[in-house]
């Protein structure tokens, strides 16, 4: 399937910042059709018809969570925008901010017209310096020129968009982690019911979505939800960006329509392995999916084939690992991100992350025993279904699916005390 | 009022109840951390996790509220199995203190392993290390390697105590408790920490390394530190006194009441009972020209009743005054108030100190009235303060001073009490007043006898014994029966009823 | 030696625009602590009270945030700070010999500062976000990717002019 350039359509192109040349080139013209033909009920609507799914991760279809705000509530209704792109592999949304900025605050206008809601945040981490400024920027234009403010895109429609920076955390990531970090306390998911939709930012009813989710509904409201949902497949509608790295000869963002084989991505767009070695392996998510194996790369990415292979399609981060790359310390590599970041609330997350890591480190230095790998296992097992949020599914599913399809080198590291592809990795070498 | 089932037992609770709660209404105890009623929810231990039918994943009971038809499963293979996990999991970086760990015992970490397991472990790395202990406040001791993380005290400085002193600082495995860089926890209800901690993390720095839990006894009693009389329970090892340096009471603790106290006491009753074994009166004395003579209780209250006898006959009922104490029992100041007023028709008689010093009081427990049946003392009949007395002692007027518990120690009432002829004494500690007295007669604390605290609200609470008195003390009731006998007054209880 | 921390009167006027972005003060946590470091290049104890008074908050949550998000840091950092990415993608494609090379260069281990004051180094385990140029490093907030030896030369020499 060719790419796309729906939401990436001026991904690189310097002037799309510039209000004047957006606005000359398709910018706000979606909210403005929407003002003009569309009541609020009609756009969620239309949304739900066009099978947008939450592109940050969950894939938890759009439309339908704008329906669960209650409409009958005298209490603000927010929007907050996840930019806190942060799950290992994922880069997507930071082009959507450096690039093409108006888009998202185009999105926003419509989500916010949708569901009743007059103050958006965005919170970017941190780290985001420069989408930070280049976001801002675009705000600060956009006020200027009256798209935004008291009278949006000069319809009888109040919208304020503030941009909230995270300080480094990525639990802050995660719905109500966020929520904890934007009322200005350490980011501690909370526990559900009640959902964001109920309770939420100062507790009121909020819509939490993804910088890129919202980013596509310009489209939506110019060429229509059916048009949307035929692009992509069955259950999961358009098209969505694709973040590939790792051993790849042209790691970047690809827009291609929901289904698209894995193959496809790798070989097609992203060039094919470096040095055109073998296929190893492939985060197909982030790193909070669980691993697929080689010969599982004819799988299209889309949401419900991933979640029957036991893996996810998550943020869209595609990581690509090949015969050169240790799947020992890979998983060490994940596990060492994954107790960094763990929040430390709850017990089978704090302690859990922390003792897989030391494990792996145990023995990744060459003392690791066999009986090691079964305890991984069984704390693996120990780490589903039993905490506050999905962080510790994140660190138990790689944890699983590395020694369920790799277990041959974990074997050999416990047995022969070095790595089974010790002699590969001469290749990676700082040029 | 929904029904619900929980291990096919049948119960109806009120809306909004949690099936925690509803658990422990049919008796059954579902093991947690983090869960306190008197605190917050925070849902972060996992201890609690529950099965629910029609629910895949596992849920925490605390949080979870009951509803109509819900069929829980607290003991299934699925339920066991987490609890093992979630116990593994706190014991990976939790030192192996027990032996030297004062929680021992009482430590909720040890029983529910004991009751769920895993008993073999299988955690072979280096434990994650962090401050071990160091004192954070006047009276209590935090060790961050033994801490779980519950947050119970941290949301404790937030919510009841309102001083904000604890917080969890850093993320994941390396987060712990700790004061905030240069703050103290000196808070006045700072102990109660100590109770809520289930673990050895947070421990009492007075109880530290005193004695083992399992040598103890325990009996309810009332706080005597103030007017609020909150509900306590006394910890006391009388079988071992080699222990501890021979104390009797090793600590106070809290006893749930809803009504006055919740699960709280303050610092000054946690840690007040020093006076019960400190620096008592354990005879009769009896003042001859070289001082204070030790003396039994035949000659003293002989003495007595003679020196009363004669005041009355030379000079009348005026001659001879009497300050009782409101740290005295109801069953006390009856009978005193049967002796002195009813009988003997005693007119000077007071109650208060008006020099003793009013302590703090605040919107939470403490009351200004640093004694606990002041209002029992006026609803028996006493009232009225000592200044007349003693300025009538002074002149000569009052010939006869009778006083309880009370020390007279600012300059103005020494001076007044410089002249006095003679002075009893009855009460449990030495001080100032009952070293110039002429006769002293040990009496006993609330931990010694049976009775009842009156508070300020009208709310008589019982008290019952802990300990016997000590040395040769006698009960107040009892010494006031025997007076009454040798004054020729004798009352209407028995010396058996009176006595301990 | 710390003296007591104030906003300049530049950043009071810019405290003053982000109080009036939340409905609740204790929102503006983030953006009034970052507003800090930037000002005096780390959060000290007087900051942390000076943000509790300006945010009426009790000081233990000021101190629970600072160490719970990874951009506030208690001590110094050097003029210039270079974090360096150790997720998965920079790992694959040669982050440790990055870090080797920043060692050898700076002559200063992870997390500390050079002699002179001008770079402070540290590997971060989260992925910064840019791994389509893996390896990378954030210098002063913005990304330098598809490291070299020379990349990572120039770049320091482009800071030392600064």
């Amino acid at each position: 399937m060719p790419i796309v350039k729906l939401v990436s359509e001026y991904f690189g192109n310097e002037e799309a910042r510039n209000l004047k040349w957006r606005l000359e080139h398709g910018g706000y013209e979606g909210a403005r059709k929407m003002f003009r033909e569309m009541e609020p009920s009609k756009v969620t609507e239309e949304v739900i018809l066009s099978n947008l799914r939450g592109l940050g991760g969950a894939g938890f279809p759009a439309g339908r969570k704008w329906s669960f705000v209650p409409q009958n509530t005298d209490k603000p209704k927010y929007l907050t925008v996840n930019a806190d792109e942060a799950e290992p592999g994922t880069f997507k949304d930071r082009y959507i901010l450096e690039w093409d900025p108006h888009r998202l605050i185009e999105g926003i206008i419509i989500c916010c017209y949708a569901v009743g809601i007059h103050t958006a945040y965005i919170y970017i981490r941190g780290e985001y310096v420069r989408p930070f400024e280049r976001m801002q920027g675009a705000i600060d234009e956009a006020y200027e020129a009256g798209i935004l403010g008291e009278k949006t895109l000069g319809q009888d429609f109040k919208l304020d968009i503030f941009v909230h920076r995270g300080a480094g955390a990525y639990i802050c990531g995660e719905e109500t982690g966020l929520l904890e970090s934007l009322e200005g306390k350490k980011g501690w998911p909370r526990l559900k019911p009640p959902f964001p939709a109920l309770v939420g930012a100062f507790g009121c009813p909020t819509v939490i979505n993804n910088v890129e989710t919202i980013s596509h509904l310009p489209n939506i409201m110019m060429k229509g939800g059916q048009w949307f949902a035929d692009l992509g497949c069955e259950r999961n509608g358009g098209s969505r960006l694709f973040a590939l790295s790792g051993c790849v000869k042209n790691p970047g963002v690809y827009e291609l329509p929901l289904g698209t084989p894995l193959r496809e991505l790798i070989y097609e767009h992203g060039g094919g392995i470096l040095g055109d070695r073998k296929l190893k392996g492939i985060i197909p998510g982030g790193t909070s999916a669980a691993v697929l194996s080689a010969d599982e790369v004819d799988i299209p990415m889309e949401f419900e084939s991933l979640a029957r292979a036991k893996s996810m399609l998550g943020s869209g981060a595609v990581i690509v690992l090949d015969e050169t790359v240790c799947m020992v310390k890979a998983l060490h590599n994940i596990e060492n991100f994954f107790a960094h970041e763990s929040c430390g609330q709850c017990t089978p997350c704090r302690e859990g992350t922390m003792w897989v890591y030391r494990i792996l480190s145990r023995i990744v230095d060459g003392a690791g025993t066999p009986s090691d790998l079964e305890t991984l296992k069984a704390l693996a097992e120990n780490m589903s279904g039993t905490s506050i949020c999905a962080l510790c599914e994140g660190a138990a599913m790689p944890l699983r699916s590395f020694l369920e399809k790799y277990p041959e080198e974990f074997e050999y590291y416990v047995t022969h005390k070095r790595s089974m592809v010790e002699d590969l990795q001469k290749d990676s070498v700082l040029v | 009022m929904p029904t619900l089932t929980i291990n096919e037992q049948e119960v109806t609770v009120e809306n909004g109840t949690t099936v925690i709660e509803a658990a422990e209404k049919l008796g059954i105890y579902i093991p947690r951390y983090c869960y306190h009623p008197g605190l917050s929810l925070a849902g972060s231990c996992r201890m609690c996790l529950v099965e629910i039918e029609k629910i895949p994943a596992l849920q925490i009971s605390c949080y979870t509220v009951a509803q109509e038809g819900m069929s829980v499963s607290t003991d299934s293979q699925r339920v066991k199995k987490a609890r093992q996990a979630m116990l593994e999991f706190l014991l990976s970086n939790h030192p192996l203190d027990c032996p030297v760990c004062d929680q021992s015992g009482e430590c909720d970490l040890q029983n529910f392993y004991m009751e769920f397991g895993r008993y073999d472990s299988r955690f072979l790395e280096n434990k994650v290390k962090k401050k071990k202990a160091f004192p954070i406040g006047p009276h209590v001791m935090l060790d961050q390697e033994r801490c779980i993380l519950c947050t119970r005290c941290v949301r404790y400085t937030d919510e009841v105590s309102k001083s904000n002193e604890l917080g969890v600082f850093n993320r994941g495995a390396h987060s712990v408790i700790d004061l905030h860089p240069g703050k103290t926890l000196d808070n006045h209800y700072s102990g109660n920490v100590i109770d809520i901690c289930p673990v050895g993390a947070l421990t009492e720095r007075e109880f530290r390394f005193q004695c083992r839990v399992w040598y103890l006894e325990t009996q309810d009693s009332i706080c005597n530190g103030c007017s609020r009389g909150c509900n306590i329970s006394l910890h006391f090892n009388t079988s071992r006194s080699h222990k501890a340096g021979g104390k009797r009471i090793l600590r106070v603790k809290p006893r749930y009441n809803p009504d006055v106290n919740h699960w709280w006491i303050c610092d000054y009753g946690r840690f007040g009972y020093e006076f019960i074994d400190q620096n008592r009166i354990e005879s009769p004395y009896v003042k001859d020209s070289s001082g204070l003579q030790m003396a039994d209780w035949e000659t003293a209250l002989e003495k007595t009743a003679q020196v009363i006898k004669d005041s009355l006959e030379t000079s009348g009922p005026e001659s001879v005054g009497v300050v009782v104490s409101p740290q005295l029992s109801n069953e006390d100041l009856q009978l005193a108030h049967e002796l002195f007023v009813e009988e003997l028709k005693l007119t000077n008689v007071a109650v208060e100190n008006p020099w003793e010093a009013p302590g703090v009081e605040d919107d939470f427990l403490l009351k200004a009235d640093r004694n606990p049946n002041r209002k029992g003392a006026k609803k028996i009949g006493f009232e009225g303060d000592a200044q007349t007395i003693l300025e009538k002692v002074s002149s000569g007027k009052v010939k006869v001073l009778y006083l309880f518990w009370h020390n007279f120690d600012s300059k103005e009432a020494l001076e007044l009490l410089q002249n006095v002829e003679h002075l009893i004494f009855q009460g449990v500690n030495w001080h100032q007043t009952a070293e110039v007295a002429q006769i002293v007669l040990p009496g006993v604390t609330h931990a010694e006898k049976d009775g009842t605290f009156t508070n300020f609200e009208g709310r008589t609470q019982r008290f019952q014994q802990a300990l016997l008195p000590i040395g040769d003390a006698l009960s107040d009731s009892e010494i006031i029966v025997r007076l009454a006998e040798k004054v020729g007054h004798p009352l209407s209880v028995s010396l058996k009823e009176a006595a301990v | 030696m710390s003296t007591t921390f104030e906003f300049t009167s530049d950043n009071q006027k810019i405290f003053q625009t982000i109080l009036k972005k939340y409905p609740k003060k204790r929102a503006a946590m983030l953006p009034t602590l970052h507003l800090a470091q930037h000002q005096q290049g780390y959060i000290s104890p007087d900051v942390e009270e000076y943000v509790a008074e300006l945010l009426e908050v009790p000081v233990v949550d000021v101190h629970e945030v600072i160490t719970f998000y990874s951009l506030f840091s208690q001590k110094p950092m050097g003029k210039h700070h270079i974090r360096v990415c150790n997720s998965l993608a920079c790992w694959i494609r040669g982050c440790d010999q990055v870090k080797e090379y920043l060692r050898e260069k700076l002559g200063v281990e992870d997390g500390e500062i050079s002699e002179d004051g001008d770079f402070s180094w540290e590997s971060v385990p989260d992925c910064l976000g840019a791994c389509e140029m893996a390896p990378m490093l954030q210098v002063d907030g913005y990304f330098e990717g598809n490291l070299t030896r020379d990349k990572i030369d120039e770049v320091i020499e482009r800071k030392k002019r600064k």
